[in-house]
């Protein structure tokens, strides 16, 4: 069995309907009526111990919900949800032991004490021992450099000081699942490199991974499932190599030719591929799908019209993939 | 129970130690807090000046009512602070930390803020329930001494518990304020007099719906005999386990409901 | 005057889109009439304290807490609460009186409060029987009276709110203003019933002005002439502590300074 299991999970919100006014406001006493947003719709999602999995999806997608779902913070409308055998809202101090929560958008620092006396009052409170505590503090330590920012107060802390901080407290009991939702929103390269490495490290270590993040560099970094959700439902679940094979097999070539060529002519030359013309008469793009034609073939086509002086194959990153099913444009299952 | 406990007290400690940065604060709150009681309280006391009793309450049993609450809500001040503050909490999905850790969500809820005017409330209403047994004639034994500290937890128990039941009712209004609880707590104040005076509709409010009789008339009226309800006051450890596990079942119902505001 | 009138809306406003909020504090407050009702009923039952008797204690009571509702619930937490986070700098830049301005939000409120007052006093008389009026002069002296009460209440939540500039929570500078006044005022009980050496104090300091004067007019307790001069004292103080209220915000703007906001 995974080590989170989620079947069939729904959360529906119900949002009163405000009428403007005051005759709206004394209406709404009496009859209360109300807008059902579905925010998570149906969501089956296994994680496997030691697994590092991707949640994307755009703004408003269900992706925090899902997140909040897992770690019981939220109570399901529908369907269930297991994490180690454990229903996560109905065992909250079991399962708290077992995982860890991050919401980069908010701290769990407290405001007033120093971040030393934050974490050591998260100790008293999981029982961790002085030893496993010192330890993982040091580790902590070495990969976040946390020694300059333990003294100040939680108020007094930039955001990138901020956010080391909240990663450990998030991980100083030691989980076994961790969710991460946008661990590196708002952070300059340098801390978001060192949070990448972190959870690097963490994944070796066999611990396993939720992540959400609006930066894809975060996923490709860490992650090697990505799971897309969109409109509460998941629409891509597989490996990112997946995610390419099916959404990206469109390649452009871009050629420049050491004579003028016809266009008409190259595209007689090249059923199913299309040609487009570039910004001189020497220059143009093919595009062409990898799995009907190989590159090769296509060079090997335009080679009978003209000597070739240069050419490059663009490959879409998965920047460019994951933006296109969020618009609709790649439809996906 | 003993690390819970422990772990809760610690949990206020932090605060209070960050709040008493402040000291100036610290003073003010205090006296605004010991004035508000004193203010009642001189009031009663021109009253009796006046009159000897009130619906044959003296003055000094009625003292005794106006300790029992003022103290109850030095309790609350000092210790629970953080029930007032529960809207907040879900107003801005602060929540959201408390429930993944293993530590119960109310008691982290509860112990998140620090009332400094608890001092002033717990100094006026004790110095006012010590006056209060000194001057009343009690018929002192063991057995009376036992019951009466009984008594006296089981009505801190039905304060505090009425109170947080009335906060966790956020769960189900809008808005980031607790004004049913404010509205509920000024409920509570009617219980500075004895309940005699109060027309039926009242007499129940305060006896059944919201038991807030029990926090200071029925233990007051058991210990001096005065009122002739004294066998009711016998009923307020019961009342005040009653509170509190109806409050602690309000709040986990309400928890349920918690949507966890933003993204 | 435009920039006045458009605090006055806004804060008109403010109190309609929060008035489930604004009403249940309404509601809270009713409590505290209801207890003193319950007291009084009972102490002047078949007999007179002081001359006191309860057909006059019952329009003395609701007049001493409609005094208590009105010009509660708005500007002085709102201004306490932007002088602690700082944000009073904003309104120090802007071409208004910074003292006036609060008066003009004052007032905004108070439309929103004297509605709820009039439900109030539509309730009591319905309950309780109606309330026999006072001569005319009286009558029109009480009304002065009544009026007066506005800028002399919001002149003690002002100047308590000034005291922000000088600590971090407000809560213990209101409510010690709140006791003195609860006491000193009359609002619980006439002042002549009172110890004597506390009558005395009361009579000496402003915050009868806020309750008692305008209860004793109306309930016939003074003749014309004496209405006429606690009236009088009434204006007096009201001149007294604007101007003092102004020397106050000088001294407390300097505060700003030395703390850098």
């Amino acid at each position: 069995m995974a080590l989170v299991e989620a079947r069939g999970l729904t959360k529906v919100f119900r949002r009163p309907d405000k009428a403007p006014g005051l005759k709206g406001a004394l209406r709404q006493l009496v009859v209360r009526r109300f807008t059902e947003k579905v925010a998570v719709d149906h969501v089956d999602l296994a994680i496997d111990a030691g697994e590092a999995v991707a949640y994307v999806g755009p703004n408003g997608a269900g992706k925090s919900t899902t997140v909040k779902l897992l770690s019981g913070i939220l109570v399901p409308t529908a369907g269930e949800v297991r994490v180690g055998g454990v229903e996560p809202h109905r065992d909250r101090i079991a399962n708290a032991h077992r995982i860890g929560v991050l919401f980069g958008q908010r701290t769990q620092l407290w405001w007033d004490l120093p971040v030393a006396d934050s974490l050591d009052v998260l100790r008293d409170m999981y029982g961790i021992d002085r030893a496993t505590y010192t330890r993982r503090l040091k580790r902590f330590d070495e990969v976040l450099e946390l020694g300059e920012i333990l003294p100040s107060l939680g108020r007094r802390l930039s955001l990138g000081q901020r956010m080391r901080a909240d990663l450990a407290a998030a991980l100083i009991h030691g989980p076994e699942v961790v969710y991460l939702d946008e661990p590196t929103i708002g952070l300059d390269i340098a801390v978001k490199d060192r949070v990448r490495g972190f959870l690097r490290s963490l994944r070796d270590e066999g611990t396993t991974i939720m992540l959400t993040s609006h930066d894809l560099r975060d996923i490709e970094d860490v992650c090697r499932r990505l799971v897309i959700i969109d409109g509460g439902r998941i629409i891509f679940d597989g490996a990112l190599t997946a995610l390419k094979d099916e959404f990206a097999r469109e390649r452009i070539l871009h050629v420049e030719t050491a004579a003028d060529v016809p266009l008409a002519a190259v595209q007689a030359s090249l059923a199913g591929a299309t040609v487009t013309a570039g910004d001189s008469p020497r220059r143009f793009s093919v595009r062409f799908n990898r799995f009907a034609m190989t590159a090769g073939q296509v060079v090997a086509a335009l080679a009978g019209h003209a000597e070739l002086v240069d050419f490059h194959v663009d490959e879409p990153s998965i920047e460019d993939v994951v933006r296109r099913v969020y618009s609709g444009e790649l439809m996906a299952r | 129970m003993l690390r819970t406990i422990r772990l809760y007290l610690r949990l206020l400690g932090t605060h209070l130690r960050a709040s008493l940065e402040y000291e100036a604060d610290f003073w003010l709150m205090a006296l605004g807090a010991a004035m508000t009681q004193v203010a009642g309280f001189v009031f009663i006391a021109a009253v009796f000046l006046r009159v000897p009793d009130i619906n044959g309450w003296t003055f000094w049993t009625v003292a005794l009512l106006f300790g029992m609450v003022g103290f109850s809500e030095g309790v609350i001040n000092l210790f629970f602070e953080g029930m007032w503050w529960l809207a907040d909490l879900k107003h801005n999905g602060e929540l959201d930390y408390l429930l993944v850790r293993p530590y119960p969500v109310a008691l982290q809820a509860l112990s998140s803020q620090v009332g400094l005017n608890g001092l002033g409330n717990l100094l006026t209403g004790g110095a006012l329930i010590v006056a209060g047994l000194v001057n009343t004639d009690i018929d002192w034994s063991p057995a009376t001494a036992v019951v009466a500290v009984l008594l006296f937890l089981g009505a801190m128990a039905a304060r505090v518990g009425i109170m947080l039941a009335c906060n966790a009712t956020t769960f189900w209004l809008e808005g980031p304020t607790s004004m049913f609880a404010f509205a509920v707590h000024q409920v509570g104040d009617l219980a500075r007099y004895p309940l005699a005076i109060y027309p039926v509709v009242l007499k129940g409010l305060l006896g059944v719906v919201l038991p807030f009789a029990f926090v200071s008339f029925f233990p007051v009226s058991w210990l001096t005999g005065e009122g002739g309800t004294g066998w009711l006051g016998l009923l307020t450890p019961l009342v005040g386990v009653y509170c509190v596990v109806l409050a602690a079942w309000v709040f986990r119902r309400g928890l349920t409901r918690y949507e966890s505001a933003g993204n | 005057m435009r920039p006045y009138l458009a605090l006055t809306r806004a804060m008109l406003r403010s109190a309609l889109r929060y008035r489930i909020t604004f009403l249940m504090g309404m509601f809270g407050m009713f409590f505290q009439l209801i207890a003193l009702f319950a007291v009084w009923r009972v102490l002047l039952d078949e007999r007179e304290i002081g001359g006191f008797g309860w057909a006059e204690m019952r329009p003395y009571l609701l007049i001493g807490f409609t005094c208590g509702m009105i010009v509660s619930s708005f500007t002085d937490w709102r201004m306490a609460y932007r002088i602690v986070e700082g944000t009073v700098s904003l309104d120090l830049v802007k071409p208004v009186d910074y003292q006036f301005a609060r008066f003009a939000e004052i007032v905004g409120g108070i439309a929103a409060e004297v509605g709820v007052a009039v439900v109030l006093w539509a309730g009591v008389l319905v309950f309780t029987g109606p309330i026999a009026l006072p001569p005319p002069e009286l009558l029109a002296l009480f009304a002065l009276s009544m009026l007066l009460v506005v800028p002399l209440k919001f002149l003690f939540s002002y100047v308590a709110g000034l005291g922000c500039f000088w600590t971090h929570h407000y809560n213990g500078i209101r409510w010690t203003q709140q006791a003195v006044v609860a006491v000193l005022s009359g609002m619980m009980i006439p002042l002549a019933l009172l110890p004597s050496w506390l009558a005395t104090t009361a009579a000496w300091l402003p915050f009868a002005g806020v309750a008692s004067t305008p209860g004793l007019i109306f309930i016939g307790r003074v003749d014309a002439a004496e209405a006429a001069r606690l009236v009088a004292v009434q204006a007096f103080w009201i001149v007294v502590l604007w101007l003092g209220a102004r020397l106050a915000f000088r001294g407390a703007v300097k505060q700003l300074t030395v703390h850098g906001g």
